[in-house]
């Protein structure tokens, strides 16, 4: 995707730059990194601030951009952006995003800070804009892209090369024509590499394979190597290769290394277990697969049962959560048994989770009524006024040792109220994902007073997946491909809601 | 010989219907003595009136709107159908619920929302003048599930009792005279719900029968 276009314009940039002698330093680039590829971006240093100009942004995002009345207005994907000159300030879809430094107007170019893209851009396109300082990668979109930061011990016996993995990423090391490969179960790696220190075992760390492998050049007295992994935390993984001298160095132990390249030892896959990514709003979800045991459910026509569909669709989310954004996944069942609603909040409530998401099948009154549709809870007006209550009165409790602590109380019975704003933003992000991948209802986001929502202490949208009292849903809900399609949506769902807390949190 | 016999079979078989007829009503009449008669609103569709319930319903009436699934089964539609006058919020409740048991009158494309075979037990109210709505467990037991099928239920009997008796405030749906978690695993029966007024398809709304 890097087209000569581009560095035309990135040399451009720098000679206009040299020109004014406003740039504080050498203009760089960024790299924007989505599914179809990468692609250079100019940098420009102004104020020791890193600006692209809004003209870049054109090309990769689609934006549009029109000058008036001291300002400049961007459109990026029918949602508008109102840039000032001076300000730090924008509206972005009609929402004030703070920047860490002001957009500018120099030599008839729009620039913008760098964090405009994450902060900004990504609110109009709806899109996650992911910034890595330190890899000068912009990611765009949901991709797994784990920072993997190489350090390099060396020593008489041979130097190890350790990489710290965040978050958790599956990797194996095997060793090919004359070099090892360490291949990451990723689209691409964020991969920071120290500078070599002098020593005779390793030549080079360096990209290889569409980014998505780490390729280790072995320096003249490597003869063999050795692996291990460990997880020092939850969130991020250590694989550490020990590069070992010759047989001619070390007798015996690694004759057989010396002949032939160094056997592949078996796969290292360090899923050991699941952590929650780091530093996110979200870290913790809960799936609910909804009824069980003898409460069956809807019944489809062909005697399909919702309890069923519910716990395969569950699973599936499940794995995709777990495999593409390592946060932590629970089910409130994991078989076919009866829970009651009280214990199913509970249970997230217990592992403070910070998602709840409760998967039903819908059955209507007449077989032609189909669709997906999206709740959040509705509350009475009473239910309102013990909300308010709730937020009020933090309870004071004698603490141990002497003195007091204010307890914040949480009726049980209204614990979803002060959740609501957050619940329909999600059941918004559940819908967009949904419709674009499965049939909607008419009515796709509704309000209601379900039972299951009401005791979560956490945002929380309850998903009717589909009708199974309609034969052609019932058919499609017992398919992979339809349960695929609904777990894929609820997962992209899941990373908008967290892009959206994350920019509400700055 | 032939011809006599089949006339005798018939002639039983109508004494028969008859008599089962009269006994059934009795029946209903000596177990809930104070419930008035459900009246099936017979002057639209008289060509399916049973015989024992032929005559218009006799008294003063009230043109009440009960509430039944519209055509897209997602809403709630208001048919307007004569219902006895009743005195007091409990008795007029208590006849609203049970016009709205009945089936829709002479609407193909009006579906009741109450499962089959669900009778109701009885109707109380409250000093703060909600609505205690005792139906008993063929409700639950008879119900197809799903949440749209459960809020439509629900909301048909909830928006029949507040819309007709504006001062009726909330209305909580009880199960063989207890109170209950869901009706089909979604909606939270445990508290009195107010009208629900987005499940009201809007645009001419409120069709007549005749």
């Amino acid at each position: 995707m890097l087209r000569p276009a581009t560095v035309l314009a990135c040399l451009c940039l720098a000679l206009t730059a040299a020109a004014d002698g406003w740039s504080q330093g050498s203009p760089t680039t960024l790299t924007l990194l989505s599914r179809e590829g990468r692609r250079a971006v100019p940098v420009s240093m102004i104020n020791n601030q890193e600006y692209v100009a809004v003209d870049d942004l054109a090309g990769p995002f689609g934006t549009t951009a029109r000058e008036a009345a001291g300002g400049l207005t961007i459109t990026a994907r029918g949602r508008t952006i109102i840039v000032t000159a001076d300000q730090t300030v924008v509206s972005a879809a009609g929402r004030l995003v703070s920047l860490p430094a002001p957009s500018l107007k120099r030599d008839n170019r729009w620039l913008v800070p760098v964090d405009f893209l994450p902060r900004a851009l990504a609110v109009a396109l709806e899109t996650r804009l992911d910034w890595r300082r330190a890899s000068r990668l912009m990611i765009v979109g949901d991709l797994r892209v784990p920072r993997v930061v190489a350090r390099i011990e060396s020593g008489a016996s041979g130097t190890s090369v350790t990489f710290e993995i965040s978050p958790v990423t599956p990797a194996r090391v095997s060793a090919e024509s004359g070099r090892l490969l360490v291949q990451f179960e990723a689209d691409a790696l964020d991969l920071l590499v120290p500078p070599l220190p002098q020593q005779p075992f390793l030549a080079g760390i360096a990209l290889a394979d569409a980014g998505t492998t780490v390729a280790v050049t072995p320096g003249p007295r490597y003869g063999a190597f050795r692996s291990s992994t460990s997880q020092p935390d939850a969130s991020s993984s250590r694989l550490t290769l020990d590069l070992l001298p010759g047989a001619t160095d070390l007798a015996g132990a690694a004759a057989a290394a010396t002949a032939a390249p160094a056997p592949a030892p078996p796969p290292v896959d360090l899923r050991a277990s699941l952590p929650p990514s780091p530093a996110t709003g979200v870290r913790t979800v809960v799936i609910d697969p909804g009824h069980g045991g003898d409460e069956l459910g809807a019944q489809g026509p062909r005697g399909s049962l919702e309890k069923e569909i519910t716990l395969a669709v569950a699973r599936r989310l499940r794995t995709l959560i777990e495999g593409r954004l390592g946060m932590r996944v629970f089910l409130t069942r994991e078989d076919d048994r009866t829970i009651s609603h009280d214990d199913r909040s509970a249970f997230a409530n217990s592992r403070q989770a910070d998602l709840f998401l409760s998967i039903h099948a819908n059955a209507a009154v007449r077989s032609n009524i189909k669709g997906a549709e999206v709740y959040y809870l509705s509350v009475e007006r009473a239910d309102a006024e013990a909300r308010k209550r709730a937020e009020d009165a933090a309870v004071i409790l004698p603490a141990l040792g002497g003195g007091t602590r204010a307890i914040d109380l949480i009726l049980w019975e209204t614990a979803q109220a002060r959740y609501l704003e957050q619940s329909a933003a999600l059941a918004v992000a559940i819908e967009e994902s949904l419709r674009s991948r499965v049939e909607m209802s008419p009515r796709a986001v509704q309000q209601a007073p379900f039972r299951v929502l009401v005791g979560a202490n956490m945002p929380a949208a309850l998903v009717e997946i589909g009708y199974v009292s309609n034969p052609d849903q019932e058919q499609q809900l017992g398919s992979a491909d339809y349960q695929t399609a609904v777990a894929e949506a609820l997962l992209e769902a899941i990373v908008k809601f967290r892009a959206q807390l994350e920019r509400t949190a700055q | 010989m032939l011809r006599r016999a089949l006339i005798g079979v018939v002639a039983l078989v109508a004494a028969g219907l008859f008599g089962w007829l009269v006994m059934s009503a009795l029946a209903r009449l000596l177990s809930t003595p104070a419930a008035p008669l459900p009246e099936p609103a017979t002057t639209e569709s008289p060509a399916v009136a049973p015989p024992v319930a032929v005559e218009p319903a006799a008294g003063p009436h009230i043109k009440a709107t009960l509430f039944f699934a519209a055509g897209d089964g997602q809403r709630l539609v208001g048919v307007q159908q004569d219902v006895p006058l009743a005195e007091g919020t409990v008795a007029q409740a208590r006849a609203l619920i049970t016009a709205l048991l009945a089936a829709p009158a002479g609407e193909a494309t009006l579906v009741s929302t109450i499962p089959e075979g669900t009778t109701l037990r009885g109707v109380y109210v409250s000093d703060r003048l909600e609505v205690f709505v005792d139906l008993d467990a063929a409700v639950r037991t008879n119900h197809k599930g799903g949440s749209m099928q459960e809020l439509l239920t629900v909301y048909s009997i909830v928006n029949t009792v507040t819309v007709n008796l504006p001062t009726v405030s909330a209305v909580q749906i009880l199960i063989d005279g207890k109170e209950a978690d869901t009706l089909a695993g979604h909606v939270d029966l445990r508290r009195p719900l107010r009208k629900n007024e987005a499940l009201i398809l809007t645009s001419d709304s409120t069709q007549s029968p005749s």
